[in-house]
């Protein structure tokens, strides 16, 4: 069935076609919490929100967009919130994150640059959660969760030329507060 | 091309989205300028990173867990519109019947009009009556049509007094 008549059905009220749409979205839904809040936990809380908060504003959607950027306008608005209640958007203390080592020494063993891989993609949602939030939200929608700029734009309003601006000043922001952790020449800590 | 565009180059090309002359004229660029290169290799170490987040599962049983909750809501829903209406609606319907009670009691009832009142207001003498009484020679007849008269009339003003 298509999307169009799935939501026309689900704004009826047949709940067997909003399931399906949950279905269909719900990966979606929870990876952009999961990629804000890094807690498997309270992504899944806020997902469930995120559907609570879709069913109840069916009504009010009449598909001047996509059903999926609809989604995700509620999806981001409600994690936004959720952060700001939360406080996540203060620092986080980059001390902490010193900590964690780049060795080299002991690459050869799998299960050791598995950690080291981990533990260099932590740090770099740690930072990421240190960057203002409209850097945070666009460097999330782009580079963790892959979405196209056209898609971005319609999520949050945006002109195409404004995504571009913010982004490219996200990953330059981002860049400079992990200089200290990456590498010089050609990304030589490219993760395998 | 300076380092400040071939730093945004290098970040659309990271994005696969700068075309072929574009992408030579950047190579160039990088060769010949260490700093451009180191950025290139950040930038594309960090967007690795970025990109290769390590996907988590959702928890299982997501919709089970759901559909009592949108059950829940499709009850509270019309409840709440029901609230909300009666909520409205009890400052209106107080100010109606204030409205209501405020206009009988500052309007004058109306008076019933004795017989006398309605005679004069027909622009009829109301003594016409009576005045065949009184112009009875016998003083019994006139006292029987009197009491007769009094009989019929409700009103007390017109009832002999005794």
């Amino acid at each position: 069935m298509e999307e169009k008549q799935l939501v026309r059905l689900a704004q009826e009220g047949s709940p067997q076609a909003f399931e399906e749409l949950v279905t269909k979205y719900q990966p979606k839904v929870f990876s952009m919490a999961l990629s804000f809040t890094r807690n498997r936990e309270a992504a899944d809380d806020l997902s469930q929100e995120v559907f609570l908060k879709a069913y109840l504003a069916l009504p009010r959607f009449h598909g001047r967009s996509e059903f999926g950027t609809w989604l995700y306008r509620i999806s981001i608005n409600h994690v936004r919130d959720y952060l700001r209640k939360k406080g996540r958007a203060k620092e986080v203390p980059l001390d902490d994150v010193r900590e964690i080592s780049f060795s080299d020494k002991e690459q050869t063993e799998r299960a050791e640059r598995e950690k080291e891989a981990e533990a260099r993609r932590t740090l770099v949602q740690r930072v990421v959660q240190t960057l203002p939030e409209k850097y945070r939200v666009i460097l999330t929608l782009r580079d963790i969760q892959g979405l196209a700029y056209e898609e971005i734009g319609g999520i949050l309003r945006l002109s195409p030329g404004t995504v571009d601006s913010r982004l490219h000043r996200a990953r330059r922001m981002l860049r400079g507060k992990l200089v200290p952790y990456l590498t010089g020449e050609g990304g030589a800590h490219e993760l395998s | 091309m300076n380092c400040r565009k071939a730093e945004k180059q290098i970040l659309r090309a990271l994005d696969g989205r700068l075309d072929g002359t574009a992408q030579g004229v950047l190579a160039k660029h990088l060769e010949a300028c260490p700093a451009c290169r180191k950025a290139e290799g950040d930038y594309r170490s960090m967007l690795a990173l970025l990109r290769n987040g390590g996907e988590a599962a959702p928890l299982p049983r997501f919709w089970e867990r759901l559909e009592p909750r949108l059950r829940e809501e499709r009850e509270i829903v019309p409840l709440l519109f029901w609230e909300r209406l009666s909520l409205r609606t009890i400052p209106v319907l107080a100010l109606l019947v204030g409205l209501i009670g405020g206009v009988l009691f500052f309007t004058p009832p109306v008076r019933e009009m004795n017989q006398s009142a309605t005679l004069l207001l027909e622009n009829r003498d109301p003594l016409s009556e009576t005045q065949a009484f009184f112009e009875t020679d016998r003083p019994e007849t006139r006292t029987m049509m009197l009491m007769f008269a009094s009989l019929d009339e409700k009103s007390p003003a017109r009832r002999p007094i005794p």
